[in-house]
């Protein structure tokens, strides 16, 4: 297998040539352990450098200026407001009937948070259905969208179409198809299991973490293998052909020129699938509420929060809450994507 | 010779066969939504939902659109403008700033974007409780801005952009832009954005669907029934469903045409979405 | 990135100051009591509970000085609540409220509500069930008018129990026995349903038996969710779920709703509210219902607790209090109001002021129970509701414990009286949290 690498195929396949010299980059730039420029390479003239690099600043800050407005507007402020909230508490008098004053707290809701036993169940919650659907949902998602790059798959169009289709239901309406499919006595599904001598409660307490796993499953798997396949499909067939004709097998051709090329799009599923984890919130809540569920108001820290903010009206707790999942998050992605930059600056 | 056809007979049904089953996997619960939106309250809680009997489908459409003097299209209407509105205006906004986040460098800009990775991990019930009393005081609450202003921030666009930016557009294509004298925006607009479609298309089309399915945000933004998209106005036929079983069928109708422009939108743009995909690796 | 930085936290100090500047005036510009038919005052209105818009309709028909401008809402479990709390707290709330007894207390304490104690003299608050009064009293203030009572009675299949031989029960011990030839006349049917989902219902069975969850008659609130009563129901309706003798649906849900149209849940625990929302769902089953006093502990002594039943209370931020009571007042006792909301919807809400109840039993249609008096059924019900029970002030971390606990009873999980134990110590935590002073006996 000969066929040269193009720079356009494989996400991470092969970065164009590095630009010639280092004198024309930037002053600014930060330091030459970083990619060598790709954007306009100058080369020489110290006058065309100049213009090129004020057009190249006048550019890209013109580009990413639209984004970090509304960036700045409906996040970083909002989050700001969060921390900011997440200081103070309400507190009574008495009774309580004089209505609540609010008061500076410090740290006391988040000490009131990692205090309270629903909020870190929640995680351990969490925990277990990251242990249950990651797997699933990318093997899954890995296998399926293998077997249709296959020259053997029938009907591709069709089985894209079919697997995506769930993902544009909203979860609100998927979660209320599948309380239909979980009720005893009403599921098909259900009736059909009891038939076939597999009596599964999913409203009972074990049933949680399945039936939500199912839910998600149904939801994302093919929306990952829809991902998956368009990275497939822009893999250099010359290179497939060229393996075919050395005598590489279907197996071989899968997991040792297909996979490793689109290993770009791989971590970035983990990657959020591990995050869409973390905000598990829809599904659940839907489930919780008045549909014979043991889903508990509390059962993914997301869920904390909102029962905190919601139900309780704590909003410095809810806050806090938030704060702390959101913390979580940033410490479980820096991991992932430490993990994988180490890989991709492997040779 | 022989056994080689067979082998692969064999493998063809194998691949097929797990495809299929898949398949009937994430279709199922569809055609259910499909046979169980033609049954009458009854029917739909007490008789088999995959028999005839109980056909009401024409009953169930009729009292959709005269419910509320056909409230329902309006909350299509506005969830097609949220979804619409928003998913453009997001991918366009997503994708020049991947681009640049792709092809330049400035000072700070892996700072810049690990802010925008950042900005992925956070949970939206995080962000709506204070988004909404921002809103507040903005008196954007309860206004069409209220849902459409964070519609168009998706961090999650930007990185997906970024990807798409440095798989799709070859620098040597750029630099030949440049060669010929087109400015940096100009490269960006005619040359880059063009070869990025196919990842533009992407971006619109998993933004559309967020927005669509989005829920919570409009259920603590929005309090005038008429600017309220189908996700949140389903949610209250559903609520009143507990006490009304007559808007089951309602809600479970209601679903099915709600999911159906996804549905169409994909077919359509899977098109798209592949001739771009071949148009990208043609180099 | 650190100009921007510097920026937000400006915007955030500005939007902190500005909330804070909008809870202490707590808006209050159009101070006009009374408009005038060029000029009405408007009064806005939530609402989920049914025939509300056709109150609205009826007051607006025949009111000139008020306009009411009604929006119907998510019912309060199901995202009402929270839509209240949030509007309250951004000060864009509606002028007059509908919220529940239970949750009355919490929005009280949250500073949402106005006192109304000026509007309601003597005269009116004769005009209502004391009880109702008395729920709507918090720390000697009136908070809320009263709208519907909502004693519990038991709704059963009577062609069911006709046909095979079963007798009504009047006490819980002959309530077990009648599960028992109920499961026995058919394996799959049930006599009626626990509810897990609705933390209420167990309540109301506390209530009922003469448990007193909160008091607030010293300078502290006194919590005892497992008081003797408490633990009695507890045990007894642990033995009902052990022994398979009623279902755990959850309220309203598809899976019960269902069980009542197979025929194989063929009694409804419920409240006087229930009758209109029953005959909504199983349409079908017309004539073969009825209804009797709920089960009682003693033979002799007929008892209720309330599952729900409406108040209307105006928000803290209105400035039209006044409009916003005599609507209110207007909805719970005017003939009109109860001929609207009666007899244009199915509901069967037992008004709270029993000067109305005959103007409701005209309206209901009871077809749907052979045309028995329900009305009659309500009365005697919503008379020997016990008055001692207070809600607490934070029925959302009281309820939501509880609730869960309850979620975990059905799938197997736990038990009742684990769960009365974590509402308790889920409660004291909260308002301990909140800085209310709390007498914890158990």
């Amino acid at each position: 297998m000969s066929g040269a690498p193009r720079p356009a195929s494989g996400n991470d396949g092969g970065r164009p040539p590095e630009a010639p010299s280092s004198q024309g980059r930037p002053p600014e730039a930060p330091s030459s352990q970083e990619r060598p420029a790709k954007a306009p390479s100058s080369q020489g003239h110290p006058s065309k450098a100049l213009s090129s690099r004020a057009r190249t600043r006048l550019a890209a800050g013109t580009l990413l200026a639209p984004f970090f407005a509304l960036f700045t507007v409906a996040m970083i402020v909002p989050v700001a407001y969060a921390l900011w909230l997440s200081l103070f508490t309400e507190k009574q008098s008495g009774l309580g009937f004089d209505g609540p004053r609010t008061v500076f707290d410090g740290l006391g809701n988040y000490a009131a948070a990692l205090g309270d036993q629903a909020f870190r169940e929640g995680f351990w919650v969490l925990l277990g259905y990251c242990a249950f659907y990651i797997p699933l949902m990318g093997g899954g998602a890995i296998v399926l969208a293998l077997l249709l790059d296959t020259a053997l798959a029938r009907a591709r169009r069709f089985f894209q179409l079919a697997l995506f289709l769930p993902h544009a239901i909203p979860g609100l309406i998927a979660a209320l198809i599948w309380i239909y499919l979980y009720t005893p006595q009403l599921s098909p599904v259900v009736a059909a299991m009891e038939a076939g001598g597999i009596g599964f409660d999913f409203f009972s307490s074990e049933g949680t973490l399945p039936s939500i796993v199912n839910i998600a499953l149904w939801e994302w798997l093919g929306y990952n293998v829809v991902i998956f396949y368009a990275a497939l499909q822009a893999v250099d067939r010359s290179l497939l052909e060229a393996a075919t004709v050395d005598g590489a097998g279907n197996w071989r051709i899968a997991f040792s020129i297909k996979l490793p090329l689109i290993r770009s799009s791989l971590v970035m599923v983990l990657l959020f699938t591990i995050i869409g984890s973390l905000q598990l919130f829809t599904e659940p809540l839907i489930l919780s509420r008045g549909s014979g569920s043991a889903v508990t108001s509390t059962w993914t820290p997301n869920m904390y929060a909102y029962s905190a903010a919601f139900e309780r009206n704590d909003y410095g707790l809810a806050a806090a809450a938030s704060v702390l999942i959101a913390l979580v998050a940033a410490v479980l992605s820096f991991a992932v994507t430490r993990f994988t930059n180490r890989k991709e600056a492997r040779p | 010779m022989t056994s080689g056809t067979k082998n692969r007979w064999l493998s063809k049904t194998a691949v097929n066969g797990v495809l299929l089953i898949a398949a009937l996997y994430t279709l199922f619960p569809l055609i259910w939504l499909l046979t169980a939106a033609t049954k009458d309250a009854g029917n739909l809680l007490g008789g088999d939902v995959f028999s005839f009997e109980g056909f009401d489908l024409a009953h169930n459409l009729s009292e959709l659109t005269s419910y509320q003097d056909g409230i329902y299209f309006r909350w299509y209407g506005n969830s097609l403008l949220y979804a619409g509105v928003g998913a453009l205006g997001c991918s366009l906004v997503s994708v020049a700033a991947g681009y640049a986040f792709d092809k330049y460098r400035f000072r700070g800009k892996e700072k810049l974007f690990a802010l925008v990775l950042l900005g992925v991990l956070l949970p939206s019930t995080a962000l709506s409780l204070p988004l909404y009393l921002l809103a507040v005081e903005t008196g954007t609450v309860n206004t069409y801005w209220a849902v459409l202003i964070p519609a168009l921030v998706n961090p999650f666009g930007v990185y997906l952009s970024r990807i798409f930016s440095a798989g799709y557009i070859p620098d040597e294509v750029l630099e030949a832009a440049r060669i010929d004298g087109a400015g940096e925006l100009r490269t960006f607009w005619s040359v880059g954005l063009r070869m990025v479609m196919p990842g533009f298309v992407t971006v619109f089309l998993f933004q559309f669907t967020a927005i669509w399915n989005n829920f919570f945000l409009p259920l603590v933004m929005l309090s005038d029934k008429d600017l309220y998209p189908l996700s949140l106005g389903l949610y209250n036929w559903h609520s009143n469903a507990n006490a009304d079983p007559a808007f089951y069928p309602m809600v479970v109708t209601g679903s099915l045409l709600a999911v159906t422009p996804l549905i169409v939108a994909f077919v359509v743009l899977q098109r798209h979405w592949k001739a771009g995909l071949t148009a990208g690796s043609v180099k | 990135m650190s100009r921007s930085w510097s920026r937000s936290v400006h915007a955030l100090v500005g939007a902190a100051t500005a909330l804070a500047v909008v809870t202490a005036c707590g808006g209050a510009d159009d101070s006009r009591a009374r408009g005038t038919a060029d000029d009405p005052v408007t009064v806005s209105f939530w609402a989920w509970t049914r025939g509300s818009q056709e109150v609205v309709d009826a007051f607006n028909a025949t009111h000139d000085t008020i306009k009411v401008e009604f929006e119907e809402i998510p019912s309060g479990g199901l995202g009402g609540y929270p839509k209240i709390a949030n509007a309250v707290k951004a000060g864009i709330a509606p002028d007059l409220l509908s919220i529940e007894y239970p949750q009355l207390s919490a929005f009280v304490s949250q500073g949402s509500l106005q006192d109304i104690s000026g509007y309601l003299t003597e005269d009116i608050k004769k005009k209502f069930l004391p009880q109702t009064i008395e729920m709507t009293t918090l720390g000697g203030r009136n908070w809320a008018v009263p709208f519907d009572a909502a004693p519990q009675v038991f709704y059963y299949r009577k062609d069911f129990f006709t046909e095979h031989g079963i007798t009504p029960p009047t006490t819980w011990d002959g309530f077990r026995e009648a599960a028992k030839q109920v499961r026995k006349a058919g394996p799959r049917t049930r006599i009626a349903t626990f509810f897990p989902d609705d933390p209420t219902f167990f309540q109301a069975m506390a209530w009922q038996a003469g448990a007193q969850w909160f008091r607030a008659d010293t300078d502290a609130w006194r919590v005892h969710t497992t008081d003797p009563a408490s633990a009695r129901t507890a045990a007894y309706w642990q033995g009902m779920i052990d022994d398979r003798l009623v279902s755990t649906a959850s309220s309203f849900s598809p899976e019960w709703t269902g069980s009542l149209k197979q025929g194989t849940t063929v009694g409804y625990l419920g409240a006087s509210w229930g009758a209109g929302v029953l005959a909504g769902i199983v349409p079908e089953q017309k004539g073969k219902w009825a209804a009797v006093r709920l089960p009682s502990w003693e033979a002799d002594r007929p008892a209720s607790g309330m599952i729900g039943g409406s108040t209307f209370a105006v928000s803290k931020g209105s400035s039209k209090t006044e409009a916003a009571v005599e609507f209110a007042l207007w909805m719970s006792t005017h003939e009109d109001a109860i001929n609207a909301r009666i007899g244009a919807s199915t509901s069967s809400a037992l008004p709270a002021s029993p000067a109305m109840v005959p103007i409701a039993k005209k309206a209901f249609d009871t077809s749907f129970y052979g045309g028995q008096d329900l009305y009659g059924l309500f009365e005697e019900a919503g008379a020997s509701i016990g008055p001692d029970w207070v809600w607490g002030p934070s029925p959302g971390a009281t309820n939501s414990a509880l609730g869960d606990a309850l979620g975990e009873v059905a799938g197997g999980g736990a038990t009742l009286p684990d769960a009365i134990r974590r509402a308790h110590d889920a409660t004291v935590a909260d308002l301990r949290k909140r800085g209310l002073k709390v007498e914890d006996p158990s």
